[in-house]
């Protein structure tokens, strides 16, 4: 019967355009539950503003937030940090209905005059409630900085599985 | 507020005679972890002999970790070096300065105490491999009228340091077609010490003071280290380092 759900499921799933595939796990009661991932194509930008920090320097992040629009909406938070001149890591949580999901990104960084520019990839560590499954890595992870007042713009794109 | 330290010159068999000695000097103002700073920095090369040294080519200048110039409002905007040539520092935006200093040189038929270029200004300069480039330009009037413009790279570091400034120095022909003049000495700043930037805000433009380069909040064990590497038209190179000791503790109350 399980099997025959996660067909259904899946053929649900092609046609709207998504991969899916069926995870079996067991439940506390020992009961075995299944869980449908599906694979969504990502493309998300988002423009943020500092909530705290004044830069980013190698000890101390340049924390933003914002929203995201796209294929997933919600708040976003991303914090940055500069851990050499020429490179950025980030820890990107963005907040849709319903869940969480959370990043991390590196990406080369550089100057440009009064903008600053990454890009890089980012990779899925972990979601919550509807994204519990979130799951990804070699998400693209671009944006903008700026630098007279670290407002942020950031683009993700890539295979989401959820 | 700094400790200077000498390194004596690696010379190559075919150099010349003279060996090379250079100082390195460097400080925060203001000197306190996490604040807003300009970095001052300077060097001095002389010879064992008394020597005029040979002409500089390169200069490497490592900053310590933590520092760093990217993380700055400084340089809002960039400086051709073309326009920087063509028109001097009105050639480009007040937002692209980054600091300024001077330099000793000395010529061939000079006094052997040096000449002054009381002009040098660092500028934001069109970044190089996604590298931000600092443009150095020196208004030299006499006795060697020439006007500079040379630029460093900024790159990363490893170890105790953050950031290197990879400069290369033009050589100075002291006339044309005469002997190239040696580089005595180096003072510069880079920070928002006496520079001032304008923003538009209502159809007017406002001076504001960018921000600098943030003191680390942490101080490594025994201070900020900063080292120099000088390499010299005749093959020949030395380096030099120097500490910014630890900001004393502020108290509390």
């Amino acid at each position: 019967m399980l099997s025959g759900v996660a067909v259904l499921l899946a053929s649900v799933g092609a046609s709207l355009g998504v991969g899916a595939a069926l995870e079996v796990g067991v439940a506390r009661a020992g009961e075995p539950t299944a869980h449908v991932s599906r694979t969504i194509s990502l493309s998300e930008t988002a423009h943020l503003h500092r909530t705290s920090g004044r830069g980013i320097t190698i000890d101390q992040p340049l924390n933003e937030m914002g929203s995201a629009s796209g294929t997933i909406r919600g708040a976003i938070y991303i914090h940055l940090k500069l851990p050499a001149v020429n490179r950025v890591t980030a820890e990107v949580n963005i907040y849709p209905s319903g869940g969480s999901i959370t990043g991390y990104a590196t990406a080369r960084y550089s100057v440009d005059g009064g903008t600053a520019s990454f890009s890089g990839t980012m990779s899925i560590a972990r979601g919550t409630g509807s994204y519990d499954h979130a799951s990804g890595s070699g998400l693209s992870f671009s944006g903008t900085i700026q630098r007279s007042n670290d407002a942020v713009s950031v683009h993700l794109s890539g295979r989401l599985s959820v | 507020m700094a400790l200077a330290l000498t390194a004596c010159a690696c010379l190559p068999a075919s150099a010349s005679a003279v060996s090379e000695q250079a100082t390195l000097h460097a400080s925060f103002s203001p000197d306190r972890l996490g604040a807003s700073t300009t970095i001052s920095f300077g060097f001095q090369i002389a010879t064992t002999e008394g020597l005029a040294p040979p002409p500089l080519t390169s200069l490497d200048l490592r900053m310590p970790a933590g520092i760093n110039f990217t993380t700055t409002t400084l340089g809002l905007a960039i400086c051709q070096p073309a326009a920087l040539l063509a028109k001097g520092l009105a050639g480009c935006s007040p937002n692209s300065r980054l600091g300024f200093g001077s330099a000793y040189v000395e010529v061939p038929f000079g006094t052997g105490s040096g000449d002054e270029i009381p002009e040098i200004q660092a500028l934001m300069g069109p970044p190089h491999d996604g590298n931000m480039v600092v443009l150095f330009y020196a208004n030299g009037k006499t006795p060697v009228y020439a006007q500079l413009v040379f630029s460093g790279e900024v790159l990363p570091a490893y170890g105790a340091f953050g950031s290197q400034l990879a400069t290369a120095v033009p050589l100075i022909a002291s006339v044309p077609g005469g002997p190239d003049v040696s580089i005595l000495s180096v003072q510069s700043t880079i920070g928002p010490s006496r520079l001032t930037y304008y923003r538009h805000s209502h159809g007017r433009l406002v001076p504001f003071h960018p921000v600098g380069v943030s003191v680390p909040a942490r101080c490594p064990r025994g201070g900020f280290p900063f080292s120099a590497q000088f390499v010299f038209q005749d093959g020949s190179s030395t380096s030099a380092s120097s500490t910014v000791p630890c900001p004393p503790r502020r108290r509390r109350g």
